[in-house]
């Protein structure tokens, strides 16, 4: 019969699911961190509430009724003032459900609260999840998973221990608040058994590995229906990537470090050196800001679709398609970055957008709440852009008498002084001369190249006119909307039609997970000049440091090479791209592939495992086959003379050391511990004092003299052969042991005592 | 007999895994409904959006259930239980049936358990056939709920909880007070096993097999003893050597625990190899034996035959403890001896299940044997007394 253990009280039971139901609370308002609701001060406040009656948890008993009384009403109240302020449903909803939270886990509660703090706890741990799809809704859930489980099997445990269920209320003073959280620790570690704790985890992995192989098995089918949550958040996009952009508002996004996008591809030889993710298009310039017209926007993009499906205008090169599948962020913008005109992109779920297949821009009706996933087919990765209907809308238009799209792309918009500035520059950069599109490109880049220097602090310079003419005609440094600003003005004046476009420049390559990542750091805007000769818009990036044309030829594997991301954000964006690649984006289609790639793996294994079987036994049955000569038959008694040895040492020493490991928990019995230190103290001072007490009680035992052992060393004998017994001894022998450590105590302070005595 | 054991088959596990086995019953409870709710609107939500987060959710609330029902089957395995019922049972005294709990398991601890207990009386006679067809005629007679509130009727029923773990290796016993209402076979049963275990979400319940069948003697009864009767008694009797505590070697028998070591007969012991005691004869030899008729003619009311059990055996056990029993009678059997505590007992088993019977050749309520001197007979004492007699004198009344 194995030992007897001991095991929890009722009141023990009690205090574990009060520290149990503050973690699920802890736990579950901890979502706030990730979740963009107004909601820090309550969850401040739970937090701080929480974890004072957690520590103390006899104050919720201080709490006069009237409190509790008013509790609800209160918090209705909150609720209902919270909507009608804010006017936003699921925030108020957010809100109120950590308010109860708080209520809940900083009072006393029967069954049925414990159950609400799941229920509630829950609740906003999947809200959280479905509204920021973050990869630490992952780590949440299965904390949260964890502690609610132990929480409900404490709940049953005190249930089936309790002779008579009560009915705690909220103000009186339960019993089980007098126990200390270091004497709970104490019983943790007598009542633990290292076995059960073991089979404890893997369960709880295995609950893990089920619930995977469920998600993989639950059958799929689209209903074609947008998610309800959704709704009921508003979200502000960047500035910078909205359909007007002031000066500064791109500059700004590039300090933000974080992960705006990740991008599979299916063939890495298509990535381009120079990845440029175009997002918006802006052609209007006026009062210092670009914006997308009104024309442009009537002319190329379509009525709102409401599908899953985009059908672009590009077709893709023959042979083996190439797929890229972007993970967009929220927060970033409703414009969604691609490289060009695609032949079909598609949506993990049916979403509301409008699309400029020219442009190779798409908009979504509201900008996504979070993150969106989109698998783009057929897509044109090359520097320019064909556009052969607008080379002949410029060639009928030549009299600006109407403001149509493709005038505004050769509108300057400035007052005669400055008009005249911009002439004298291109006059300057042309040398009066008729420039192709591309020359005039090279010589206004390295003009602006000259002129200015790069910046994330730019100067204006202060004055009257127009302030890209100003910072133009300075010398001061500028950032990329400067620098791609003016080449618009000055590729207009000279003629060219020019547009502003905004989106990602270049990014890395993570080798972990490998995909591009690009960060809000790599938000850039560049330009577009168009070539009539060629009917196509050229991309032109004025910004110092920009890719040459001669580095644009390097692609594939080299720009990787060029690209690699080893550190530790990477690996942390792999664990991320790997949620987004496996969990969030996992649909149908890829349940099938990873049904099939499961099937091809486990019948490929079972190939292999009969190929390796037949192989060894066709080399045994070789090895038997073969002639017995002494060295073989001595290889095999070698063998087997080592098989016996091995045998023999589990028996003798393996077996020994396997019970002693399994005996270990008996070391680690507070009272044997705690003996032992006594012990190693009284040996320590054994020199001393008390090895002084003990030597006069055995001389005077060996001397045969009638004076007995003094009262102190008798004192110290029998201590020491109770801490003995309490250390070595079998439980049932045991003398109760807190009066023998408190003797000890007594013994050993006044042997030092004396020590100090003697030595003064 | 042996069973043929069933092929196994994986489909046969799968089941067994999906589906109760026989007698045993699922049943969710208020924390199960809220998961199963909980289940039935992530799933909802997760397939109308076809948001994964959902669907990992929902993975994972099922992934618990699954987990609880793996922890209640570890929570079962390994299990034995048995009544512990010790005799005498009598009615009105309160007696301990205790049920001893048995975790085979090597590590793991069992908890929260409950079992249902129930006592259910066992009427005399051979159990009735098997009512294995209802015909349509047979239902219009057939009150189904009155049919039913007899097959659940039960004398006692309680609830026994498993408050404290039982880890592994370990036996503890569980007890329930109970007090029989009535003489007869009583019939124990271990109704059903129950627990919630781990987490409260589902309340598994299983039938068992575990019944035990045990006699509940009369009640004992305070009775009159009429003075003269008694005196007149010692007149004569018959003789016979019977165990007692007198100073005279009557036997040997085998040791049963409980005897006392003075007992032993330590030479015999070693000469048999089995350890043996003395039995001396009584020091007196004067006794009465005892008649019972139960002819339902004399007892026609039954709360009078059933005082009439019960003194019967009130005075079989007083006048065993004094020695004085020498044999006993029910209508016209032949007389048993009651030399040994054995024999009282069966004479108390009999008395336990006896019901009112046939008419005996002596059915007057006073007559006597001629045979014998010294026998104790029964009569009706009024409408609701019983009197018994000593070779037709009146000795004691209830």
């Amino acid at each position: 019969m194995e030992k007897k253990r001991p095991q929890f009280n009722l009141d023990e039971l009690h205090r574990l699911k009060w520290l149990l139901g503050g973690m699920l609370v802890l736990l579950s308002v901890w979502t706030v961190f990730y979740l963009d609701f107004q909601a820090w001060t309550l969850m401040g406040l739970t937090t701080v509430a929480v974890i004072t009656t957690l520590i103390w948890p006899g104050l919720p008993a201080r709490v006069p009724p009237w409190w509790h009384r008013l509790a609800f009403p209160a918090v209705v109240l909150f609720f209902v003032g919270d909507l009608w302020i804010t006017g936003q449903v699921l925030p108020a909803i957010v809100r109120l459900d950590i308010l109860l939270l708080l209520y809940r886990g900083t009072t006393y509660r029967q069954k049925r609260d414990d159950l609400q703090i799941i229920i509630l706890g829950l609740f906003l741990i999947v809200v959280a999840g479905v509204l920021t799809v973050s990869l630490v809704f992952a780590a949440q859930i299965l904390l949260f998973t964890a502690c609610a489980l132990a929480f409900l099997l404490v709940i049953n445990l005190v249930e089936s221990a309790e002779v008579s269920p009560v009915k705690p209320n909220a103000v009186d003073r339960p019993t089980w608040v007098n126990m200390g959280w270091r004497r709970l620790w104490a019983r943790g570690r007598e009542v633990a058994d290292w076995r059960v704790i073991t089979l404890g985890g893997v369960l709880f992995v295995g609950v893990v590995g089920l619930s995977a192989l469920l998600f993989l098995a639950i059958p799929r089918f689209q209903l074609e229906n947008s998610l309800f949550l959704e709704r009921f958040v508003t979200k502000k996009a960047r500035t910078g990537f909205n359909d007007t952009i002031k000066f500064g508002d791109v500059t700004e996004i590039q300090q933000d470090n974080s992960l705006a996008l990740s991008v599979d591809v299916t063939d890495r030889a298509q990535i381009p050196a120079a990845p440029y993710w175009r997002m918006l298009v802006l052609d209007e310039y006026r009062d210092g800001t670009f914006r997308l017209s009104a024309p442009l926007r009537r002319a190329n993009f379509t009525g709102e679709i409401t599908s899953s499906i985009a059908r672009g205008t590009a077709r893709a090169p023959k042979g083996e398609p190439v797929f890229w599948t972007f993970y967009f962020e929220s927060g970033v913008s409703r414009y969604l970055p691609l490289l060009g005109p695609f032949e079909q992109l598609r949506f993990g779920e049916t979403q509301n957008f409008r699309l400029a297949a020219k442009l190779g821009v798409l908009a979504l009706r509201e900008e996504p709440a979070a993150m969106i996933a989109y698998r783009v087919a057929g897509m044109n990765v090359a520097d320019t852009l064909e556009d052969a209907s607008f080379a002949l809308r410029l060639k009928d238009h030549k009299a600006p008498d109407r403001l149509t799209s493709t005038l505004q792309m050769l509108r300057v918009g400035l007052k005669d002084p400055d008009q005249a500035v911009l002439t004298g520059i291109v006059t300057q950069i042309t040398g009066g001369a008729v420039l192709s599109a591309g020359e005039f490109t090279r010589r206004a880049t390295a003009w602006l190249d000259k002129q200015h220097q790069y910046s994330l602090s730019p100067v204006v310079p202060p004055g009257v006119g127009d302030p890209l003419v100003r910072w133009l005609v300075s010398h001061e440094a500028g950032h990329c909307e400067l620098f791609a600003g003016c080449f618009v003005l000055l590729a207009r004046t000279a003629g060219f039609p020019a547009r502003i476009v905004t989106g990602f420049r270049g990014g890395t390559w993570n080798a972990y997970s490998n995909n591009f990542t690009i960060r809000n750091s790599d938000a850039h805007a560049w330009c577009e000049v168009f070539d009539l000769p060629t009917a196509s818009w050229l991309r032109a990036d004025p910004t110092p440091g920009a890719v040459t044309g001669a580095d644009e030829k390097v692609q594939g594997e080299a720009t990787l090479a060029r690209r690699m991301d080893r550190g530790w954000s990477a690996r942390w964006d792999s664990l991320r791209v790997f949620w987004y690649r496996r969990i969030v984006n996992f649909d149908q289609r890829t349940q099938a592939e990873t049904l099939k790639a499961v099937k091809t793996a486990t019948e490929k294994s079972g190939k292999q495992l009969r190929v390796t079987l037949s192989e060894l036994v066709e080399r045994l049955k070789t090895w038997l086959a073969s002639p017995w000569t002494v060295r073989r038959v001595a290889k095999l008694f070698s063998a087997l003379a080592l098989l016996v040895l091995a045998g023999w040492a589990w028996r003798e020493f393996g077996r020994g050391w396997w019970r002693q490991f399994r005996r270990k928990d008996a070391r680690a019995d507070p009272v044997r511990a705690k003996a032992g230190r006594w012990l190693r103290e009284f040996s320590s001072v054994a020199q001393g004092s008390v090895g002084k007490a003990e030597a006069e009680s055995a001389r005077s035992a060996g001397a045969g003299q009638a004076t007995p052992p003094s009262n102190e060393a008798r004192e110290v004998q029998q201590v020491r052969a109770e801490l003995e017994r309490l250390r070595f001894g079998a439980r049932a022998t045991w003398p109760e042991p807190e009066p023998v450590f408190r003797r000890a105590q007594r013994a050993l302070r006044a042997a030092r005592r004396r020590g100090r005595v003697t030595g003064s | 007999m042996r069973t043929a054991r069933r092929r196994f088959t994986w489909n046969t596990v799968l089941w067994a895994m999906v589906f109760p086995q026989r007698g045993q019953r699922i049943l969710p409870t208020i924390s199960g409904m809220l998961l199963i709710l909980l289940s039935l609107g992530v799933g909802m939500a997760a397939y109308n959006s076809a948001n994964n987060i959902l669907f990992i959710t929902l993975s994972l609330l099922l992934a618990c259930l699954i987990l609880s029902g793996v922890l209640s089957w570890l929570n079962f395995r390994g299990l034995a239980w048995r009544l512990e019922i010790a005799p005498p049972l009598r009615v009105g005294h309160e007696i301990a049936v205790g049920l001893g709990l048995r975790n085979r398991k090597v590590f793991l601890p069992t908890y929260g358990l409950w079992f249902e207990v129930v006592a259910r009386h066992v009427a005399n006679g051979p159990p009735p056939p098997p009512e294995s067809t209802i015909t349509g005629k047979d239902l219009k007679d057939l009150d189904v709920r009155a049919a039913w509130a007899q097959a659940t009727s039960a004398d006692g029923r309680g609830q026994l909880f498993l408050r404290e773990r039982l880890d592994p290796r370990s036996e503890t016993r569980l007890e329930w007070l109970f007090k029989p209402a009535r003489r007869g076979r009583l019939r124990m049963e271990l109704a059903s096993v129950g627990s919630q275990f781990p987490f409260g979400f589902l309340r598994k319940l299983l039938t068992t097999e575990l019944r035990e069948e045990v006699v509940v003697w009369p009640a004992p009864v305070e009775y009159r003893r009429l003075a003269e009767a008694g005196a007149r008694r010692t007149a004569g009797g018959e003789r016979t050597s019977r165990t007692g505590s007198g100073g005279d070697l009557l036997a040997l028998r085998r040791y049963a625990p409980g005897d006392s070591h003075r007992l032993i007969h330590w030479k015999a012991s070693a000469r048999s190899r089995s350890l043996l005691v003395r039995q001396f004869a009584a020091e007196s030899t004067e006794g009465f034996s005892l008649w019972l008729r139960t002819d339902a003619t004399i007892w026609p009311r039954p709360e009078q035959f059933e005082l009439l059990v019960s003194f019967c055996a009130t005075l079989a056990e007083d006048l065993f403890r004094a020695g004085q029993l020498i044999s006993a009678a029910l209508d016209d059997e032949a007389p048993v001896p009651v030399r040994r505590v054995a024999d009282l007992e069966l004479l108390l088993d009999r008395l336990a299940v006896v019901q009112p019977g046939k008419k005996t050749p002596a059915s007057d309520g006073v007559g006597v044997t001629k045979a014998k001197r010294n026998v104790l007979t029964f009569a009706p004492d009024g409408a609701r007394g019983v009197a018994a007699y000593v070779d037709g004198e009146k000795t004691a009344t209830v």
